[in-house]
């Protein structure tokens, strides 16, 4: 087990908590809250700043501690001494700079005050993202006041025949046109500035000062103004000065005019998302509800449609709010559906009634929208540094995005088990594939804590036929219940998908046998690289988890085989889709590197890199090491490779005149194979224990003392092949005792070795020890032989490969030999197969056929 | 040494004859020199079409010149030297060496000895003497002189088991005019139709003793039969019985070893080491291969795109532009020299030879080992 669970399962555990305790009071409240909040939003525009106040109440406890920096942010701004955040300081900054801007202001340097223009702007967006998207009030009295001093200078310029200096009249023309371009975008606000300066700047002073009990009072206040809206709609002026009313009845008309300005350039979707905020206040019935919060939701996703870019925290849970509102609605009324495909309500003015035996449809997907929604958050997790409390809090999210996960899915069997509505069984597969996809890397316990907030969480009339309650005590079986449904009812790649996730799965709960075997029933690797990249990345993680398994279940070989192919090439991370690995002469476009930044795996996910090589390299020594001490000085010892790179890596340290102690994992493993080619076992099993990785795996100790046990029966072989030669006969009672083995132990080792005709001996058992046989090795020409055999046998192939080439496989290439006159395209398979033949004939007889042979007859 | 190839018939030379001082002083030369191969220039004269080497001198080892293209020595690295070997190998071609060739040719005609260089020796171990080396040096030899003279090849490594191992070659005329234009290429090696076989002529060769040498031999005493010889039952007799024999050096004992696996294993070993650069070669010829489709593939499409531009333009009514901008564009890899490989080829072949030779005379010899050990069990 790496790191990464680890870390994990302490966020995971420590998110479930927040989910108990938020989850708790969040779900009641939920639609009350909701209208609550986005009315407080209506008088938005009045006082921009307070939005801000009033949303982050809406949003349970992380808001308030958001409250308290904000205010300590200006009681810092009198005292400079005390420590500063972050967030602070840049204020401070942006305080400086506005200062300069004066000072210039003074004196008209309007190159200087140009510049500095440019470094406010820059700074502009990380200070809105402190404040959720409002731009500070500072800012907005600087650039209302800058463009005022412009248009005075440039009126004045144009009078006074006095010429300005150069640059100072560059930077003013250059500084006029971006003032006019920035300032559209801060209308409002600057609005709201220039009727009231002071009160403008006041407001934020009163509110930190206050914020209790204004907040309890607009609270009520809101809470009875939305009560007012719904009985004679509400009367309010927009951002254009335009008076909009928005009333139950023409809630449609509204909507409709949102979805069809959607896609369009120039659309503000930030006021569209007020105003459905506002429409969702006003709406009467569950119906309207419905339509405004999947336009609303689709908005929400749309703010953020660059690859880019990812969604703000706010709007991300404002968006799963949207969904589990919805989700709620749909729950309690059940004659409202929401599904695809349905027919889009025509009449802006009517509005069909529910209740009657029909059901109204609504065009939608909610398995999207959740969809979407973990898509959002795995790219927020892409991009954020792991190694950050952001990264954590953002995991945390993760709870309530799978209480939605279930939700939508109790949702889709729903609609699927109403027989009149033919909902897709796609669907259901969709989500369940989320489902399992947000469970299968995970440790039973984090599972188990996950699942039973969820069930808290959803309402207790509920439940799953796919997944009942029932099942979800048990995490082996919800896992396994889930894949089969998906195996079961789902086509392609969802089906390979899930059979993976159930394997890895198992093998990360030691199952090794019962996860090797569905991996080689599933059949998966014959037809894996058919399959799209995301799930071969998801293969490559099963295959490195059933390694991972084997190694911990101390099956050394099996381990190393199934590592092979992952850590084996260069390229593990890209195959595990854990961070990109830039290839020094490799010609990725940009749009490569894109997509592939797109696959990554979010931190959390990842599988623990250096734990990986440590494992691979340490299995690659136990059977390295004996074969190479077998193979002995043959010429053939360049054949039986069982692993490149950990070849390459021994060449490498052979290669150091100086080895200092060593420093890295790769080091360890270094030192411990010359150790133990060396036949010192304790020094190698020291090495090996040294490695600290070895702590993140459960059971470490248990590994440790595996690992140790693995070296003292490799070393004994080590021992034979390498000094075998030297001896007549040899105790096993010594043996045992050089490598702390049971002599029993030693004496199966060796029998096997006989067995295995890798070592020419016999045992005596009377006397306890090994007789070894003498003249039994090939002779140096005897080996010589049989690698010339072998090299010339290659080189007719590959001649008759160059044939083929050139020939382009035409016909009449292979027409001089008569006993291989296949022809056509199939000459070189035909010149293969004769090649095979030798091969059976064996050794020195076969150079009878071949394009070679002949020219040697020739002679 | 039966194999004339009939290319010999133009060459001038059809036989080469050997002093026997030459065999002893290349063989002096050799031993002490071995491993890093010996070099050496051949004197005499030519009779007709045969060629009589009389005397021959060593070469020293070229040594790299300061600056010049010919010195080996990495500018970058003022102490690294070349290996002595391909110093040693250098040598009979080496500009210090010309000089001192003709140096000691005048101090032979002073001796009044014969002084016309008709060739140089080298000494190899186990026949590795096919290189590129050994083709310049021989091609030097043929180019500068009027054609009249050859390399001769002691074979340190084969003479140590019993026999003297001395060739003589020539390089062939085609290949001598292909090395001249030094094209190499898979299309011209197609045209003139040259096969590693065709590199290297062999001429027969013939030790000649004087008669001086001859008595000389004749006059060392060798000791008489201790046990009284039974008396010979018919002339031909005299003539078989080794006891009797007139060739005071026979029998050689040293012709009945039969220590089989060094000579085979030390074979093998330079097979396996030439196969294995024959495989580079090869790599090289692939990759080569591959590039060339892989660039042509390129030409071709972009060639297809100005056609297709073209034919645009000629509705439009613009110029065409131009169709072979391509040679500009792109560029076509180098093809490499096939002249290894066919040397790789030639050294193959002689070592396959060479191992023939030696299993026939090793066949022979286990037969009659063979046939003694039969006998003495049957008697027993």
């Amino acid at each position: 087990m790496s790191r990464f669970f680890h870390g994990d399962s302490s966020s995971e555990s420590s998110s479930d908590e927040e989910e108990l305790y938020s989850g708790n009071e969040a779900e009641p409240k939920a639609e009350a809250e909701s209208s609550e909040e986005s009315s407080d939003e209506d008088d938005d525009d009045d006082d921009s700043d307070s939005s801000d106040e009033d949303g982050a109440k809406g949003t349970g406890a992380s808001r308030f501690l958001r409250d308290d920096s904000d205010e300590s942010e200006e009681e810092d701004e009198d005292k400079v001494t005390v420590v500063k955040s972050a967030k602070d300081k840049r204020f401070d900054e942006l305080e400086g700079i506005i200062r300069l801007i004066e000072n210039a202001e003074k004196i008209s340097d309007w190159g200087a005050i140009n510049d500095h223009y440019d470094r406010m702007n820059r700074q502009l967006p990380t200070l809105q993202r402190d404040l959720d998207g409002k731009a500070p009030k500072m800012y907005i009295k600087t650039i209302a006041e800058l463009e005022t001093q412009v248009t005075e200078a440039f009126e004045k310029q144009k009078v006074t025949p006095k010429k300005m200096n150069p640059i100072a009249a560059k930077g003013l023309t250059a500084l006029r046109q971006k003032i006019k371009k920035i300032n559209r975008e801060y209308t409002a606000d600057l609005e709201a500035y220039r009727k009231d300066p002071e009160e403008f700047m006041k407001e934020e002073i009163v509110e930190d000062t206050a914020p209790a009990p204004k907040k309890t009072k607009s609270k009520l206040l809101q809470a009875e103004q939305a009560l007012d809206a719904n009985d004679d709609g509400f009367t309010m002026v927009g951002a254009g000065g335009k008076a909009m009313i928005y009333t139950p009845e023409s809630i449609l008309k509204h909507l409709r005019s949102i979805v069809e300005s959607r896609g369009r350039k120039n659309t503000d979707r930030l006021e569209q998302i007020k105003i459905m905020e506002r429409l969702l206040d006003v709406s009467v019935t569950d119906y309207q509800r419905v339509r405004v919060l999947i336009t609303l939701i689709a908005t929400r996703f749309d703010l953020t449609s660059g690859t880019g870019s990812q969604m703000s925290q706010e709007q991300w849970k404002l968006a799963q709010e949207g969904i589990a509102q919805l989700l709620g609605i749909l729950e309690q009324e059940p004659g409202i559906v929401v599904i695809e495909g349905a027919e889009e309500w025509e009449d802006d003015e009517k509005q069909p009634v529910v209740g009657q035996d029909d059901l109204v449809k609504v065009p939608g997907s909610v398995v999207s929208f959740v969809e979407r929604l973990d898509d959002e958050l795995t790219r927020v997790l892409q991009s954020i540094d792991p190694h950050t409390a952001e990264y954590v809090e953002r995991l945390q999210d993760e709870g309530s995005l799978y209480i939605d996960l279930v939700r939508a899915q109790l949702y889709a069997e729903n609609l699927k088990g109403n027989a009149k509505l033919e909902a897709s069984q796609e669907n259901i597969n969709r989500v369940v594939m989320r489902r399992l996809e947000h469970l299968y890397f995970k440790p039973s316990t984090v599972v188990n804590t996950l699942e039973e907030n969820t069930w808290k969480a959803v309402p207790e009339n509920l439940d799953s036929k796919v997944s009942p309650r029932s099942v979800g005590h048990d995490v082996q079986d919800l896992v396994q219940v889930l894949a089969v449904y998906l195996f079961n009812n789902a086509e392609g790649i969802l089906r390979g998908r899930a059979m993976l996730c159930q394997i890895y799965f198992l093998a990360l709960h030691d199952q090794y046998y019962k996860a090797r075997d569905m991996m080689l029933m599933s059949h998966l690797q014959d037809t894996i690289s058919t399959f799209d990249v995301n799930t071969q990345v998801l293969f490559n993680r099963t295959l490195t988890q059933v390694g991972l398994c084997a190694f911990r279940a101390g099956l050394v070989y099996e381990c190393q085989t199934a590592l092979q192919d992952i850590c084996g090439s260069q390229r593990q991370k890209e195959l595990l889709a854990q961070g990109l690995q830039i290839q020094r002469y490799s010609q990725i476009t940009p749009e490569q590197e894109r997509l592939e930044r797109q696959r990554q795996l979010p931190f959390h996910m990842h599988i623990n890199l250096e734990l990986l090589e440590c494992v691979y390299l340490t299995c690659s020594m136990l059977l390295e090491i004996p074969t190479l001490a077998q193979a002995g000085s043959s010429p053939d010892l360049k054949k039986r490779v069982i692993s490149k790179s950990y070849r390459r890596m021994l060449e490498y340290h052979e290669r150091q005149i100086f080895t200092g102690p060593p420093e890295n994992t790769r080091d360890h493993v270094m030192q411990a194979s010359k150790a133990l080619a060396a036949g010192e076992w304790k020094k190698a099993a020291d090495f090996i224990t040294y490695i600290k990785i070895w702590d993140l795996l459960p059971k470490a100790a248990e590994i440790k003392a595996m690992l140790e046990q693995q070296i003292q029966e490799e070393g004994l072989r080590t021992y034979l092949f390498t000094y075998a030669p030297f001896y007549d006969t040899l105790a096993v009672s010594n043996l045992a005792d050089m490598f702390d083995l049971k002599e029993q132990k030693v004496t199966a080792l060796v029998s096997k070795m006989i067995h295995h005709e890798e070592l020419a001996a016999a045992l005596d058992q009377v006397n306890g020890a090994i007789i070894f046989r003498k003249g039994v090795e090939l002779s140096r020409l005897q080996s010589l032989a049989l690698t010339m055999a072998d090299k010339a046998q290659n080189l007719i192939e590959s001649n008759e490969r160059v044939l083929e080439q050139r020939t382009q496989g035409t016909s009449n290439a292979f027409e001089r030999q008569p006993q291989r006159g296949r022809g056509g395209g199939r000459g070189g398979r035909g010149g293969r197969g004769g090649a095979g033949q030798f091969r059976g004939r064996g050794g020195g007889s076969g150079f009878t056929g071949g394009a070679l042979g002949s020219a040697i007859r020739a002679q | 040494m039966a194999a004339i190839a009939p290319a010999v018939a133009d060459a001038p030379i059809r036989e080469v004859q050997l002093e026997a001082l030459v065999v002893m002083r290349i063989i002096k030369h050799s031993t002490t020199a071995f491993p890093t191969p010996a070099t050496g220039c051949l004197v005499g004269m030519d009779v007709g079409a045969q060629l009589q080497i009389t005397n021959c001198f060593p070469f020293p080892a070229a040594v790299p010149e300061a600056g010049s293209a010919a010195a080996n020595n990495n500018p970058a690295d003022p102490y690294h030297h070349a290996d002595q070997a391909a110093l040693a190998l250098a040598a009979p071609r080496a500009k210090s060496n010309a000089s001192y060739a003709a140096e000691m040719l005048k101090f032979l005609k002073e001796v009044n000895v014969d002084a016309q260089g008709v060739g140089w020796y080298m000494s190899c171990s186990m026949g590795n003497f096919v290189s590129q080396a050994f083709v310049e040096n021989q091609a030097f030899y043929q180019r500068a002189t009027d054609e009249r003279t050859v390399a001769l090849v002691f074979d340190v490594g084969r003479s140590s088991q019993g026999s003297v191992h001395v060739k003589a070659y020539r390089l062939s005329a085609s290949f001598m005019a292909a090395l001249k234009e030094n094209k190499f290429s898979a299309e011209s090696i197609q045209k003139s139709n040259l096969r590693y076989q065709d590199i290297l002529l062999e001429i027969p060769l013939r030790i000649h003793n004087s008669h001086l040498l001859t008595t000389l031999l004749h006059t060392l005493p060798t000791p008489p039969p201790k046990a009284p010889l039974d008396f010979p039952a018919a002339l031909s007799e005299l003539h078989a019985n080794p006891a009797l024999a007139a060739n005071p050096l026979a029998p050689n004992l040293d012709a009945l070893d039969l220590s089989i696996d060094p000579f085979l294993e030390k074979s093998t070993d330079l097979m396996l080491e030439s196969i294995e650069a024959h495989i580079t070669e090869q790599n090289n010829a692939s990759y080569y291969q591959r590039s060339l489709a892989r660039e042509q593939a390129k030409i071709k499409t972009w060639q297809e795109k100005r056609k297709g531009e073209n034919a645009l333009r000629a509705q439009q009514k613009l110029a065409p532009l131009a169709e072979d901008e391509w040679q500009k564009l792109f560029k076509l890899p180098v093809e490499p020299s096939r002249l290894e490989a066919m040397l790789v080829g030639r050294q193959v072949e002689q070592y396959a030879r060479q191992v023939d030779g030696f299993n026939a005379v090793v066949t022979g010899k286990m037969f009659g080992v063979r046939g003694n050990l039969v006998l003495e069990r049957e008697l027993a």
